[in-house]
């Protein structure tokens, strides 16, 4: 079935091609990785075919990126539309409607004020950004005025966050042990209604002393809590349930000297958190904080990241699962040589609360032109938390891309 | 009769005496710094990369630049090669000498502007062997300068103008510039390396008259220490043209030419 949907497509967008003026590009890729800790056990064998279709007329355009990705270790053809939308251009706005991506914030690798599209968790955040953010079906609206531009998007129906699969090495630790859980999904679909849909607003301005962007949202939040009922019979009864995210936050950043200064910050209102007690279900619905400070410079042509954010819990009690405080570090060092071609890479997210941490060194050289062969590792520290929860899934990669 | 003549070839070389006189290193790059250049500039950019074993790589680059009283922006779009398509890189740069620049970059892939370091100014341009400060017009007041001596190169009176930095941890220790008489436009210059061996050499192949303006539409830059040149070809150059201010915006980075 998905071979006669795939050659339908591809006949059409080459009819299309025949017939109007599009231009196209993208890359295709080849992902292998194995697990060290696993004698080498691939985890993944992926080839991919990204292929990004643009078609513009006058002050219409249109955009459709069609995803191949086939799994050589499942035999298994998956065919996605990461985004398709059409976007109309106005003399002070634009427009666009459609699946979209939409990306706020200045933090780096970190989601605070960038909760409009959701996430692909299924490998964790191991995957490209590009490839983890889910393409969302929205209406946008930007309004632009000099260097100020207002925002506003409008989803109609809420998507969740995809996680990863129960038997997936990526699945988080559970709190209780499996043979006595029982699920019940009645409570988990989110209606396909106008109240129930999200909406975010923006201001953001750039210029030469700071580029700031202030932000509210009616969300959903992406994750679902975990309502825990105690069953008769010892067992525990899981309900997942979404629950309404509202925030506010801001981001700003600013040269300083040479270098460039970083804030980011969210407050979210009644979020729900794990806790022990089962008079309430296991759910606690606390107000909610996460900010970030981050510093970019260049030094003797390294490029050099540092990042720290805090969650803070407000009101916090003993009995939840999450730390009232939570601190994270991320550390990214980028440095080019031969002309470009040869770039080393170490990006690192270190758990301060738990001492964990995921270390992600990588080689990448362009054998020519758009044509790239990268060589890495995830290698996972810690016994607990984000991070330290797989440290059985250390990891060596190669990927070889190349762009058209 | 005698009088006159001899009244009026003291005033010539007086004049003469005065006009060299008062000419000095800084004065021409001064003059090369405000030379007319026209408001706003349109263009495409090719950068060919050539190896010692004459391998060459291609990069094409829209570019629109633009005065704004006292600071210039350009704004950059990324044609090729494939995997930098659609990159953005917009840079706003003061006459104010102690004001740094700003830069931006947008990536397709992260899908946002992202505002970045200006103390990369000494990293190489796309791989090319023009760094960013190249690209830039260095304020005169950064270098001390000194004119050497005159010459001719290609049928054209030069002025030789040797400039050291002002600043010790500069990348170049001096260079020296040939600058074309009355034109104000350089011709060749020569960068030196921290041990003061010549690393570089920019000359200037072709230009073009357009609006009245002398727009530089061929240079090579030749890094003589590694025999690695880059071409830079300045094609469909339109000049005054008016084009809105708010091509040099986070909107347009986004949305590309």
């Amino acid at each position: 079935m998905k071979q006669k949907i795939t050659i339908i497509f591809l006949l059409l967008t080459v009819t299309i091609m025949l017939n109007a003026q599009i231009t196209h590009h993208g890359f295709v890729r080849t992902y292998l990785g194995a697990l060290t800790d696993q004698d080498g056990e691939y985890s993944v064998l992926q080839n991919t075919f990204d292929w990004k279709l643009d078609y513009g007329k006058g002050n219409v355009a249109l955009f459709i990126n069609p995803v191949f990705d086939y799994d050589a270790l499942n035999n298994n053809l998956d065919i996605s539309i990461r985004q398709s939308f059409m976007e109309i251009y106005f003399n002070n706005f634009d427009l666009r409607i459609g699946k979209q991506q939409i990306i706020w914030g200045k933090a780096d690798g970190v989601f605070i004020t960038d909760v409009i599209s959701p996430r692909d968790l299924s490998e964790f955040i191991l995957p490209d950004f590009e490839e983890i953010r889910i393409g969302t079906n929205a209406i946008k609206f930007d309004y632009y005025s000099g260097n100020s531009t207002f925002e506003a998007v409008w989803i109609p129906t809420f998507q969740a966050t995809i996680l990863p699969e129960e038997n997936s090495i990526w699945s988080p630790e559970m709190t209780y042990p499996l043979m006595f859980i029982d699920y019940e999904y009645s409570n988990v679909e989110v209606e396909n209604k106008l109240s129930e849909s999200e909406i975010a607003l923006k201001y953001s301005y750039l210029g030469s002393a700071l580029d700031f962007e202030v932000m509210a949202a009616y969300m959903w939040d992406d994750n679902p809590a975990m309502h825990i009922f105690a069953q008769p019979d010892t067992t525990i009864l899981i309900k997942p349930e979404y629950h309404r995210l509202p925030l506010a936050g801001a981001s700003f950043s600013k040269a300083v000297g040479g270098a460039v200064v970083r804030g980011e910050g969210a407050y979210y209102f009644e979020k729900r958190f794990a806790a022990e007690d089962l008079s309430v279900n296991g759910v606690k619905e606390k107000d909610y904080a996460q900010y970030l400070i981050g510093y970019d410079h260049n030094w003797f042509g390294m490029n050099i990241s540092f990042q720290f954010i805090q969650e803070y819990i407000l009101d916090y009690e003993e009995d939840m699962r999450n730390d009232e405080f939570s601190n994270t570090m991320t550390f990214l060092i980028t440095e080019d040589y031969l002309r470009e071609t040869l770039r080393l890479e170490f990006f690192t997210y270190y758990g301060i609360n738990n001492e964990d941490a995921l270390l992600r060194p990588k080689i990448a050289y362009d054998i020519a032109d758009g044509f790239e062969v990268q060589l890495g590792a995830n290698i996972f520290v810690g016994e607990e938390g984000n991070f330290g929860q797989y440290d059985e899934n250390d990891m060596m990669f190669m990927k070889v891309r190349y762009d058209f | 009769m005698k009088k006159i003549t001899i009244i009026l070839m003291a005033v010539l070389i007086m004049t003469a005496t005065l006009t060299a006189q008062e000419i000095t290193g800084l004065k021409i790059i001064e003059n090369v710094y405000n030379r007319p250049t026209g408001q706003d500039q349109e263009g495409d950019l090719t950068m060919a990369l050539i190896n010692s074993r004459g391998d060459e790589r291609v990069r094409e680059i829209k570019q629109f630049l633009k005065e704004f009283g006292d600071m210039e922006k350009k704004i950059m779009f990324f044609v090729s090669p494939a995997d930098v398509r659609n990159t953005s890189f917009m840079y706003w740069s003061y006459d104010e000498a102690e004001k740094n620049d700003d830069q931006w970059i947008y990536l397709p892939a992260l899908k946002k502007v992202k505002r970045i370091s200006s103390d990369s100014k000494s990293d190489y341009f796309m791989g090319s062997d023009f760094t960013y400060d190249d690209l830039g017009d260095r304020q005169p007041s950064s270098d001390s300068h000194k004119l050497l001596r005159e010459e001719t190169i290609d049928g054209e009176d030069c002025y030789v103008v040797e400039s050291i930095p002002k600043e010790e941890e500069y990348m170049y220790s001096k260079t020296v510039s040939w600058i074309i008489k009355d034109k104000w436009i350089g011709k060749k210059k020569e960068f030196y390396d921290e041990d003061e061996d010549l690393l570089k050499t920019l000359t200037v192949k072709e230009t073009e008259v357009i609006k009245d303006y002398i727009v530089i539409t061929l240079s090579e830059m030749h890094n003589v220490q590694k025999d690695h040149t880059t071409k830079m070809i300045l094609k469909n150059v339109t000049l005054d043209t008016g084009f809105s201010d708010n091509k040099f915006t986070e909107r347009m980075m986004k949305r590309g030419m």
